[in-house]
């Protein structure tokens, strides 16, 4: 997708977010905050052009939905535009550092991603703070990052 | 996780759904509807003596050929709705296609369609 469509989509999952509770409602808290930072990471990855900004919706590493004119959805075989997660595909550059820092953060939260939500392991306080932190690093990091875009516009 | 976990997680899940709104949180919706189907259709493979605890379905996307069609004989209706629901994360949940809110609402009846009947 664009940065902007990017954008827009944490600031709707952050809102989504602020209404759940983490601990009675933990897998969708969870889920919210990993699709924001996914977001996050994806735009990072378009801003440093080592994936492809464009309309089109990830539906597996390598194939696209792309809208047509006439509001069909086509699936196409591209070049890597946004990532389903880290690693979902590996992008086949060096990250620079503050991109790495994302993906790391993310590796972080989405570790505990299978255990909590579909093994049923509790999530203790410990790892909603855990999760909370990766994901506010991940979004301050995304808006360095744009913002010093700003600031060299200026 | 048995059955009786899956259940208790996709009541959970099907909790929080209630604090999300169609016409705002469609994103979240639809993958909670994807997390509690799944859910459900563990429960109700274990249930049925067609997997075992720990043999737990993910995604129908990642299930050999064999698999899926021999899970689908035996919960035809649910292996579909759950297909059908995973099929609208690429535009809805990961995309901005238009009509979130009205997949989110298809999302939540089909959901209805893998939670067991005597639930």
């Amino acid at each position: 997708m664009l940065i902007a469509a990017h954008l827009q989509k944490i600031d709707r999952l952050l809102q989504t977010r602020s209404r759940l509770d983490p601990s009675a409602d933990f897998e969708l808290w969870f889920w919210a905050g990993m699709n924001a930072g996914t977001h996050a990471f994806n735009a990072a990855l378009h801003h440093a052009r080592l994936t492809r900004e464009r309309g089109a919706f990830a539906m597996q590493p390598g194939v696209y939905l792309v809208p047509r004119a006439d509001g069909a959805l086509v699936a196409e075989l591209d070049e890597p535009g946004d990532v389903l997660h880290v690693g979902r595909p590996v992008i086949e550059a060096v990250l620079p550092p503050d991109i790495q820092r994302i993906a790391d953060a993310m590796e972080r939260m989405e570790h505990h991603r299978d255990p909590c939500i579909r093994e049923g392991r509790p999530a203790t306080p410990a790892i909603v703070a855990a999760c909370a932190e990766a994901l506010d690093e991940c979004l301050h990091l995304l808006q360095h990052r744009l913002a010093e875009d700003r600031h060299a516009c200026a | 996780m048995h059955a009786h976990e899956h259940r208790a997680v996709a009541e959970r899940i099907e909790r929080s759904m209630r604090k999300c709104r169609e016409a705002h949180d469609h994103e979240l919706l639809i993958e909670a509807a994807m997390l509690a189907g799944s859910h459900w259709l563990n429960a109700r493979l274990h249930e049925d003596g067609v997997s075992s605890a720990g043999d737990d379905v993910m995604h129908t996307y990642l299930l050999t050929v064999n698999q899926h069609r021999r899970l689908s004989v035996s919960q035809p209706e649910a292996m579909q709705a759950l297909g059908a629901i995973e099929d609208m994360r690429p535009a809805f949940v990961r995309g901005d296609a238009p009509g979130g809110p009205e997949a989110a609402r298809r999302a939540i009846g089909l959901l209805s369609k893998i939670r067991p009947t005597h639930q």
